[in-house]
């Protein structure tokens, strides 16, 4: 396997004449038609691999666990690989955690249908015991495990949104698009999902005192 | 404006959503009441927490794998037979026989990696200097395709260091001009490290600036004397490129963050360059 071990070469860092040449090559493998298909690949995965963290992320906020999350990312994958053809927008992000959203959905409704229809339990998080101030909630904000505590208690379409605005530093016109809401409906719905961790996040330092 | 609506419309303030007549009348509001001004200020805190504090949940190294295997086969594709026989574990017991499969996907970037060459020296050689009116296009092309493999081959930094005076020295031995390097940390752009990379015929400086969780390449070579200086933004594949100049550097910031984001960042760095 002498070839493959030169090629390893040439990636290092100081062969800069290779590296030239590595770019070029895309170019013309690109206008080769025989090629077609594993050029669309190549141009598939040019495009949507970088995302694939965002996609992971998100569909584990929706499914809070790891193994579905992970089929769902690969499901959605495949999904977008077969109408990229169809894909001329220039935010591969957006379009990628659409179908990972609508992919996660669908797992949700199979498996899970209490899950979306769980809305929030008002007699299992009242803040009856005297919730915390916001000073104190402030203190507490840190605390990350406090913080992924709270969110995971959250109904799905707050931790969506809250992963695509702070996580994804997403546009609500980006998070309209993703997950089918009018701009005023993000709006409210964030206002909504952030009051409610508030309320989550009071509760549980009012019990740690 | 009263309390009511202010309260209302807060989220909106907070993310930079409304347009600018309403975020004054809120601005106003807020220096006048000190209630809401008090409400506006837990509100910006707990949304830095969560932002800040949340865990963000990267995909493992094996699901990437998983993937590209399955989109090869989705088209057919034989790799090789390292990776056709990956393919049918994965077809029987997709996650028992995952870490058998790590060793062998090396071999299969490095076929990859070995018919590139095969094919760039032959494309060398057929193929004279590529510089067409649409060359911008071609650097975009080049851009991207740096800024992609930086994070695809786990080869974002040369040197990987927030401090700007160690990145710098570094960067100035290696290249022929001595780039400015500057740590935007606390501007939201924390510096990351610094690269050698190879752009427009010529070693060029990439400076790696993270910001949320995103990465920015900043690729810096100095400025030809006869070059168009009009700042310049492309959009491609859902990257952002912004393209600047000072009378001595070209600067290309390369990022998957929003266009604003971009803007934001050059400002910074062009108010921290040192001027001569």
């Amino acid at each position: 396997m002498a070839a493959p071990l030169k090629a390893e070469y040439a990636f290092g860092p100081e062969d800069l004449e290779s590296r030239r040449k590595v770019v070029k090559f895309t170019v013309l493998r690109k206008a080769d038609p025989d090629h077609a298909e594993s050029a669309e690949l190549a141009s598939f995965e040019e495009t949507m691999l970088p995302h694939i963290d965002a996609a992971h992320n998100l569909a584990r906020w929706l499914l809070r666990n790891e193994q579905d999350a992970q089929d769902v990312v690969q499901e959605a994958y495949l999904r977008a690989f077969k109408s990229f053809g169809g894909f001329h927008g220039s935010n591969g992000r957006a379009w990628l955690l659409t179908i990972v959203r609508n992919t996660s959905y669908t797992l949700l409704k199979k498996n899970r249908a209490v899950d979306l229809t769980t809305t929030f339990d008002e007699e299992i998080h009242a803040t009856g015991h005297d919730s915390a101030s916001p000073a104190a909630i402030l203190e507490h904000a840190e605390d990350a495990e406090l913080i992924r505590n709270a969110m995971d208690q959250l109904p799905t379409e707050f931790r969506e949104i809250l992963a695509l605005r702070h996580q994804e530093g997403l546009s609500y016109k980006e998070i309209g698009d993703i997950a089918q809401l009018a701009p005023g409906t993000v709006m409210s719905r964030l206002a909504r999902a952030r009051a409610k961790l508030k309320e989550y996040l009071a509760a549980q330092i009012g019990k740690e005192k | 404006m009263t309390c009511e609506e202010a309260i209302k419309l807060m989220d909106g303030y907070l993310d930079g959503e409304l347009d600018p007549m309403t975020s004054q009348k809120i601005e106003q509001h807020l220096r006048a009441c000190r209630k809401c001004e008090q409400a506006y200020e837990a509100h910006t805190a707990l949304a830095h927490a969560i932002s800040r504090a949340a865990p963000y949940y990267k995909a493992p190294t094996e699901l990437r794998q998983r993937i590209q295997s399955s989109l090869r086969d989705a088209v057919g594709i034989r790799g090789s037979r390292s990776a056709a026989r990956e393919n049918r574990a994965l077809l029987t017991s997709p996650r028992a026989e995952r870490r058998l499969l790590l060793p062998e996907i090396p071999w299969n970037w490095l076929a990859l990696a070995a018919a590139i060459i095969l094919a760039a020296i032959i494309a060398s050689s057929f193929l004279p200097r590529l510089r067409t009116p649409a060359s911008d296009q071609f650097l975009a092309t080049q851009l991207i395709a740096s800024h992609v493999r930086s994070l695809m081959a786990d080869h974002l930094t040369d040197v990987a260091s927030s401090d700007q005076h160690t990145v710098k020295p570094w960067l100035d031995t290696k290249l022929d001009f001595a780039p400015p390097v500057i740590d935007l940390s606390s501007e939201g752009f924390p510096l990351i490290g610094g690269r050698l990379d190879y752009l427009d015929n010529r070693p060029v400086a990439a400076l790696v600036y993270g910001h949320r969780k995103h990465f920015i390449n900043l690729f810096v070579w100095p400025a030809a004397p006869d070059e168009a200086k009009a700042p310049k933004t492309i959009t491609r594949q859902g990257y952002q490129l912004l393209h600047w100049a000072d009378p001595d550097f070209n600067y290309w910031a390369v990022s998957d963050v929003n266009v604003n984001d971009l803007q934001l960042f050059k400002q910074q760095f062009e108010t921290r360059t040192p001027r001569h």
